[in-house]
C-alpha cells in the first residue's frame, strides 16, 4: 500500500472531521473565487471599453464621469440633451443643409450621435445612425488577460488585440431610411430569445413607462465582451418619432406620423441628442492627442456643452473606485484564507492527536519517520485539493448566481463561465502550498511521535 | 547448533522520574533467543518486560549495551536503517492488537509490508489472512471483526515481511482464559510453519507453561531483582 493509499485510508477513517475541514475550505475558496472573479470582471468590462472606436464624448455640461458611464457602459442616468443644431457643428460640409462646414468639423473624422433614455425589458435603448456600427470599432488596446508566458504557451499573440470592427452573428446593420429597424447586443438578444425579424417595443424612461411603436430586429451582433453587447441599438429616426421625444418647439411642424412605411422625418429644430461620440483626425505633422487636446479644451470654454476622453475618464474610475474595491476585496480574500488555513491546521492537528496511537503502531511496524510525515502531508494536500477544486467550481456557481444581479446594479456581465485566469490559475499551487504549511506542524508532531509512550 | 536471532549483551536502561530521581529498569548481562526457538518470558508487572521487547525492536535505545537482531548490532544503526530491519525482520503482536481501525484486515497486513523492503503483495497478505483462518473477512475493518479474529489479523500482520522472530507482548492479557489456548496455538503453529523464532512476553503462569522453554525476567534482569 503506497504512501498515498495510506493517506486516502485515514481521510476515509475521519470522514466527517476530513469533509468539514474540506467544506470549510471549499466555502473559503468559492468567497475567495467569487470576490476574484466578480473583481476581475470589473475591472476588465471598464478595461474593454478603452478600446473604442472614438476618442472623445460630447455631451451636456455637468460630469465627465457620468458622460462616459452613460455613454460607453449604459449605466447611470444621462446629464441632459444637447440641441441637435450643436451636433451639426462637427459635421462637414456635405452633411448639413446649409452646405457649410461645422465650426469642429476640422478636427473631426467621425461623429455618431446617440439619444438615449429608453429602454427594452431593462436593456439600454440608444438611438443612433447606421455609422455606430458602420464607422466605429471595438476591442482595442486592452492588454491581454492570461501572464505573457501562459500566452507564449498557448500560442497566442501577446500583443494588445487591435481595434476590431463590429461583426453581426444573425442579420445585418440598419440602414439609415430603415427608421424602424433595430440592432440587438448578443447578451440581449441571448437573454430575451429575440432573432432578426422579431418586433420588440421600448418603453419610454423606464421599463414600466410608456410603450413605444415597435422596432423590427434587423441584425444581433457577434459577441464584443464589451456594454455594447448589453445594449439595444435602434434607428434615431424612428426613436425621434416617438411620443415624448420631440422637443416642444413653437411653430415647429409636427411629426407626420409614427407608423412603419415612409414616415416624415422629426424637423431638426425639434431634435436633440443626448451624446455625440467623436473620433478626432490627426492633422498632418500633428499627432491625434494633440487635435483632441485643442477640440477639448475648444469645446470646454464653450456654453453648449462638454467634451471628456473616455481612456481619461476611465483611468479616473479604475483609481478612484475600481483599485480601491480590488484593494478591498483582496484584504477580505486574505483574511479569507487565512481563516481556511487556520481551519486546516485545526484539523489537522486534531487528525495527529487523534490518531497518535496509529502513528505509534506503524512506527512500531517500521514505518521511518519520514514516511509519516509525508503521509501527514500528502492527507493535507488531498483536503486542500478536494476542498480547493469543490470551493472553486462553487465560487463559479455562486457568480452564475448572482451574476444577473451585478448585471443589472453595475452593467456588468458576470457568468458561471467568467474567470480570472491568473490568479484561478496561481489559487490551487498556492492553497497546497497553504496547506503543507499549515499542516507541518501537526506532521512534525506525528514525526515525533513517542511510539513506546503510545504502545504503552 | 542454532545461531542466535536475537542477542543482548550488557544491556543497561533506566528512566528519569519527574522529580530528578532514575530508575534502573534494565541491567540484563546477556540473553539470546535461538533461530526457531519459542520462549515465553514472565515477569511481575514492572519488571521491565515491555521495556525490554522495545530495546530488541529499536524502538527504545538503551543506555548501554549492545542488541544484535539478525546479526545486525541496532545499537550502532540510525534510526532510518534501525526501522528498516525492524520492518523486514521482527513481527511485532500488541497486548491490544492495535490494528488501524480505518484499514481492513487486508490492509492492516498490507500496511506492514508497504514498510518492508519487498514490495507490497496483495496476493501474500490474502494467503497469510488465510492460513490464520480468516479468508472470508479480508474486507471486513477490525470493529467489525471478533477479539478471536482481530487476534489473528495481529499475527498475519506481524508475518508480512518474513520476519525471523515474532515478539508478543502479553498477547492474551485483553482476552478471555477460553480463548488464551487458542491464541497460543495459533501464535506457536503459525511461528513453526513459517520457521519463525517465538518470544512471548506474559505475566500469566498458565499461559507460560504452553511453552517447552520458560524464562523468568527475574532471574537474568538484575533491575528487576533490585527494583521488584
Amino acid at each position: 500500500m503506497s504512501l498515498f493509499g495510506i493517506a486516502w485510508r485515514t481521510i476515509r477513517q475521519r470522514l466527517l472531521t476530513s469533509g468539514l475541514t474540506a467544506l470549510s475550505l471549499a466555502l473559503g475558496v468559492a468567497l475567495v473565487v467569487a470576490t476574484l472573479v466578480i473583481g476581475d470582471v470589473v475591472t476588465q468590462a471598464f478595461k474593454s471599453g478603452s478600446g473604442l472606436g472614438y476618442n472623445m464624448i460630447v455631451g451636456a455640461k455637468g460630469s465627465p464621469l457620468q458622460l462616459v458611464l452613460n455613454s460607453v457602459y449604459l449605466i447611470s442616468k444621462p446629464i441632459e440633451n444637447i440641441p441637435w443644431t450643436f451636433y451639426e457643428e462637427f459635421l462637414p460640409a456635405t452633411a448639413r443643409p446649409d452646405g457649410v462646414a461645422g465650426t469642429f468639423a476640422g478636427s473631426v473624422q467621425t461623429a455618431v450621435p446617440i439619444c438615449m433614455g429608453d429602454y427594452f425589458r431593462s436593456y439600454r435603448v440608444v438611438g443612433t445612425s447606421a455609422a455606430y456600427f458602420d464607422r466605429l470599432t471595438y476591442g482595442g488596446g486592452g492588454p491581454p488577460r492570461l501572464p505573457r508566458w501562459l500566452v507564449r504557451l498557448l500560442g497566442q499573440s501577446t500583443a494588445a488585440a487591435a481595434p476590431r470592427p463590429f461583426a453581426f452573428s444573425a442579420g445585418r446593420n440598419f440602414r439609415d431610411d430603415e427608421f424602424f429597424g433595430g440592432v440587438l447586443g448578443s447578451e440581449v438578444a441571448a437573454r430575451l430569445g429575440l432573432r432578426v425579424g422579431d418586433p420588440f417595443a421600448p418603453t419610454h424612461g423606464a421599463d414600466d413607462g410608456l410603450v413605444h411603436d415597435p422596432f423590427t430586429v434587423t441584425g444581433i451582433l457577434a459577441r464584443t465582451d464589451t456594454p455594447v453587447d448589453r445594449g439595444v441599438y435602434v434607428n434615431m429616426e424612428g426613436f425621434y418619432l416617438q411620443e415624448g421625444h420631440a422637443k416642444p418647439v413653437e411653430g415647429a411642424a409636427p411629426a407626420a406620423g409614427s407608423a412603419p412605411g415612409t414616415p416624415a422625418p422629426l424637423p431638426r429644430e425639434q431634435r436633440e441628442v443626448t451624446a455625440i461620440l467623436v473620433e478626432t483626425v490627426s492633422l498632418p505633422g500633428l499627432p491625434a492627442e494633440l487635435t483632441a487636446m485643442a477640440l477639448k479644451t475648444q469645446l470646454n470654454e464653450g456654453r453648449d456643452g462638454q467634451a471628456a476622453e473616455p481612456i481619461r475618464e476611465i483611468s479616473v474610475l479604475l483609481g478612484l473606485f475600481v483599485r480601491p474595491l480590488e484593494l478591498l476585496l483582496l484584504l477580505v480574500t486574505t483574511l479569507v484564507v487565512i481563516v481556511s488555513a487556520i481551519g486546516i491546521l485545526v484539523s489537522m492537528v486534531g487528525s495527529a492527536l487523534e490518531r497518535s496511537r496509529d502513528v505509534a503502531v506503524m512506527r512500531a511496524l517500521g514505518a521511518r519517520r519520514s514516511q509519516v510525515l509525508a503521509t501527514v502531508l500528502i492527507e493535507a494536500v488531498i483536503i486542500a485539493l478536494g476542498g480547493g477544486l469543490a470551493g472553486w467550481a462553487l465560487g463559479h456557481v455562486l457568480v452564475g448566481a448572482i451574476g444577473p444581479l451585478i448585471t443589472t446594479n453595475a452593467g456588468v456581465s458576470a457568468t458561471l463561465l467568467s474567470a480570472a485566469p491568473t490568479a484561478e490559475l496561481l489559487l490551487v499551487p498556492f492553497l497546497i502550498g497553504l496547506a503543507i504549511l499549515a499542516a507541518l506542524l501537526p506532521a512534525l508532531a506525528a514525526y515525533r511521535t513517542d511510539v513506546a509512550k503510545w504502545l504503552g | 547448533m542454532p545461531s542466535p536471532v536475537i542477542e543482548l549483551e550488557h544491556i543497561r536502561k533506566s528512566f528519569a522520574m519527574p522529580g530528578g530521581e532514575t530508575v534502573a529498569v534494565l541491567d540484563i548481562e546477556r540473553f539470546a533467543l535461538d533461530e526457531r526457538e519459542q520462549v515465553a518470558l514472565t515477569g511481575q508487572s514492572g519488571s521491565g518486560k515491555s521495556t525490554l521487547l522495545h530495546v530488541i525492536s529499536g524502538i527504545m535505545r538503551p543506555d548501554a549495551g549492545r542488541v544484535r537482531v539478525a546479526g545486525h548490532d541496532i545499537t550502532r544503526l540510525g534510526e532510518a536503517a534501525t526501522d528498516r530491519l525492524r520492518a523486514d525482520t521482527l513481527g511485532l503482536v500488541f497486548q491490544q492488537f492495535n490494528l488501524l481501525p480505518g484499514f481492513t484486515a487486508l490492509e492492516n497486513v498490507l500496511v506492514a509490508m508497504s514498510f518492508g523492503s519487498a514490495k507490497p503483495d496483495r496476493w501474500r497478505a490474502a494467503d497469510l489472512l488465510a492460513s490464520v483462518g480468516l479468508t472470508h473477512r479480508l474486507h471486513h475493518k477490525p470493529g467489525e471483526l471478533s477479539i478471536g479474529q482481530q487476534q489473528r489479523v495481529a499475527v498475519a500482520r506481524a508475518l508480512a515481511n518474513r520476519p525471523r522472530v515474532i515478539l508478543a507482548d502479553e498477547p492474551t492479557a485483553s482476552i478471555d482464559t477460553a480463548h488464551q489456548d487458542q491464541v497460543i496455538d495459533l501464535l506457536t503453529t503459525t511461528c513453526a510453519e513459517h520457521d519463525v523464532a517465538l518470544l512471548v512476553v506474559t505475566h500469566s503462569p498458565e499461559v507460560a507453561a504452553r511453552f517447552p522453554k520458560r524464562l523468568r525476567l527475574e532471574d537474568f534482569n538484575r533491575a528487576a531483582v533490585h527494583h521488584g
